[in-house]
């Protein structure tokens, strides 16, 4: 790595002051954000709160009209290629002509780098990446074949082949079987277990409890954030989801009043 | 293809075939990456605003040369992609009606340039009719070596940033939050079409030069599983249709070649989509009559068994419907008509579906308590 000025190193994700609009309207307004490395923190708020703003603006795909991101106390163009993304399934089209195999080695193409084809080292890469999360017998397949759930475990793989200590995923729940969900959820906690931060957008507030160890939840600023049993009560809930409460009042409140 | 052209015997023939076989795999060849990035109709928008930079271009040069007329289709065509860039962000239209906008108001000027350059005295508008439906015995022999160099160029692109190209067609998303250039590949791949574009527009025109590029990306990829297959099977139907078109019309007196190279690459297509293995439809057809086949009356009494078992209702009465989502695949007739002569099982109404409901009979219970043991129905699909 190239000698620079760390800002915040200690932090995985560290966002400042954040701000985003689409036309005249804040999407994201003032947000101010730390994530620990080491953790599994969802990312919860009502429709439109900008979830997925937040995710893209930290990727730098989104550019905001003020504030600063740091992962590892890097900006993320000093990371480029190390952050595993894992979009929403759905954002792709799932009948293109490839193997799972070759969407994998996709994490790789910007270590790669241009005018080079992926060699010995990235065909290793690539089905360590498939074993772990339990791909590997798919890996000739047309992605075409796959069920929403394999599909999304490919995703993941593309994500980990990279090699990459912070991983960032948009609804990976949305749109798979209660079982899928399960296996999902045990494979993003061993990842967290091997020292890798997990932050996933998450739409069921039934399940942070159960999931996740760190929350932040956001409504266009930011409601609250920190470890699940400080945060998840029933104050920042109405705060950050309003009357919307009542339709999720199912969700067990756990040490609220 | 020598021996081909030796029977026509002629310098004029071997040049009209070989230019459009090399605009044919072109297209092609680009027409993949187009597809599988949704943007056929960009391409038809872009054919269509290369005509007025056509009339441009003779307009400049006097006449028919080939290199003023591409230049213009070129400079042109680049306008009406940046112009559709500019509506879709700067007004609230979505694509479809930018490119729709873009598309006709170009044809238009097109147009009504194509009337005033023909309305001026002199030889210089022959040959400009040839560019709105093409005329492939207009290819002269310099202009295969501007087409021959474009194809080179194009190969060579698609080569080098063959993986920057699969990954942002597959997840531009994706390859941005890695960190790369998608903006700048993505304008590259859309110059590279437009350049086929203008290249094929001579044999094809500006009217149908949206089919050269979709139909044998379409048909390829029937074929094929993966992008360099597609890619190289798509090239191959490109130029064959190309040859094919161009031989018909050029053997025959005044057909144009476009309207022919059209037929000729969408024949291919309706016949992959017909009979290519795993995705025609003949083939799908018959796989499933082969799973239908496969559905064993012991099956059927099972799965109206479990679903009488889960309901707890001995006289659960389950559509047809019902029994093809458990099977797999639709229960034929027949096999249900035949259980039921035999007495186990029986039709029966449910208002308010009007639609037949099945349900056991006393001996259909008996009988499926005997078959035990067999599976029932299809397994829950994969997750672990």
């Amino acid at each position: 790595m190239r000698d620079e000025i760390l800002h915040e190193p200690e932090q995985a994700l560290h966002i400042e002051d954040l701000t985003v609009t689409y036309g005249a309207l804040p999407a994201l307004w003032d947000i101010d954000l730390d994530i620990p490395p080491g953790v599994m923190c969802a990312i919860v708020g009502p429709n439109g709160s900008g979830k997925t703003t937040l995710l893209k603006a930290a990727l730098g795909l989104v550019r905001p009209v003020a504030g600063h991101v740091r992962f590892l106390g890097r900006p993320v163009s000093g990371m480029r290629g190390r952050i595993g993304y894992v979009p929403q399934r759905h954002s792709v089209d799932w009948d293109f002509p490839t193997t799972v195999r070759d969407v994998v080695t996709m994490g790789l193409y910007r270590r790669i780098g241009w005018f080079r084809r992926p060699g010995a080292d990235a065909r290793n890469r690539t089905i360590e990446a498939l074993r772990e999360v339990g791909m590997q017998d798919y890996a000739d397949r047309q992605i075409s074949q796959l069920s929403g759930g394999q599909q999304q475990r490919v995703f993941i793989a593309r994500a980990l082949v990279q090699d990459a200590p912070v991983l960032i995923l948009d609804e990976p729940m949305a749109g798979v079987d209660a079982t899928t969900e399960s296996v999902i959820i045990a494979l993003l906690k061993r990842l967290r277990d091997e020292g890798r931060t997990v932050i996933v957008v998450h739409h069921d507030l039934t399940t942070v409890q159960a999931y996740f160890d760190w929350m932040v939840m956001l409504n266009v600023r930011i409601i609250a954030q920190g470890p699940v049993a400080d945060v998840y009560n029933a104050e920042n809930l109405r705060a950050a989801y309003g009357r919307q409460l009542a339709m999720i009042s199912g969700a067990d409140l756990g040490t609220a009043p | 293809m020598t021996a081909l052209s030796e029977v026509l015997q002629g310098g004029i023939v071997q040049n009209v075939l070989l230019g459009a076989a090399m605009l044919g795999a072109i297209s092609g060849m680009l027409g993949a990456f187009a597809v599988l990035r949704r943007q056929s109709l960009l391409g038809d928008t872009l054919s269509h605003a290369a005509l007025p930079g056509v009339c441009l271009g003779f307009l400049v040069a006097g006449g028919r040369d080939l290199g003023s007329v591409l230049i213009g289709a070129f400079v042109t065509g680049t306008l009406a992609a940046l112009s559709v860039m500019l509506i879709t962000r700067r007004t609230t239209l979505k694509t479809d009606a930018a490119l729709g906008i873009v598309l006709s108001v170009s044809f238009a000027i097109g147009i009504v340039l194509v009337t005033v350059i023909q309305g001026q005295a002199g030889s210089g508008n022959l040959g400009l009719m040839t560019f709105i439906f093409g005329q492939a015995a207009a290819i002269l022999r310099a202009d295969l070596w501007i087409i021959g160099g474009v194809g080179l160029a194009a190969l060579a692109l698609v080569l080098i940033f063959w993986k920057e190209f699969k990954i942002v067609s597959f997840d531009a998303e994706f390859a941005r939050a890695q960190g790369l250039p998608v903006a700048a590949i993505e304008a590259g791949l859309t110059v590279m079409v437009a350049l086929a574009i203008v290249v094929g527009l001579q044999l094809v025109g500006v009217v149908l030069m949206v089919a050269l590029l979709i139909a044998p990306a379409a048909a390829a990829r029937q074929w094929t599983a993966s992008l360099g297959a597609m890619v190289t099977l798509s090239a191959l139907i490109g130029a064959a249709s190309g040859a094919a078109g161009a031989l018909i019309s050029a053997t025959t007196r005044g057909l144009a070649t476009g309207p022919v190279v059209v037929l000729v690459a969408t024949g291919v297509v309706l016949v992959s989509l017909l009979v290519a293995p795993g995705r025609g439809l003949v083939w799908q057809v018959l796989s499933s009559r082969r799973a239908r086949a496969r559905i064993s009356d012991g099956r059927v009494l099972a799965t109206l068994k479990g679903l009488a078992t889960t309901h707890r209702d001995a006289d659960y009465p389950a559509e047809r419907g019902m029994l093809q989502a458990a099977l797999g695949a639709r229960p034929p007739g027949p096999r249900l008509t035949g259980l039921e002569r035999r007495g186990l099982i029986r039709r029966v109404a449910h208002p308010p579906e009007t639609t037949a409901h099945w349900e056991l009979t006393e001996a259909g219970h008996a009988e499926a308590d005997a078959l035990s043991g067999k599976p029932e129905g299809r397994g829950q699909e994969d997750a672990s």
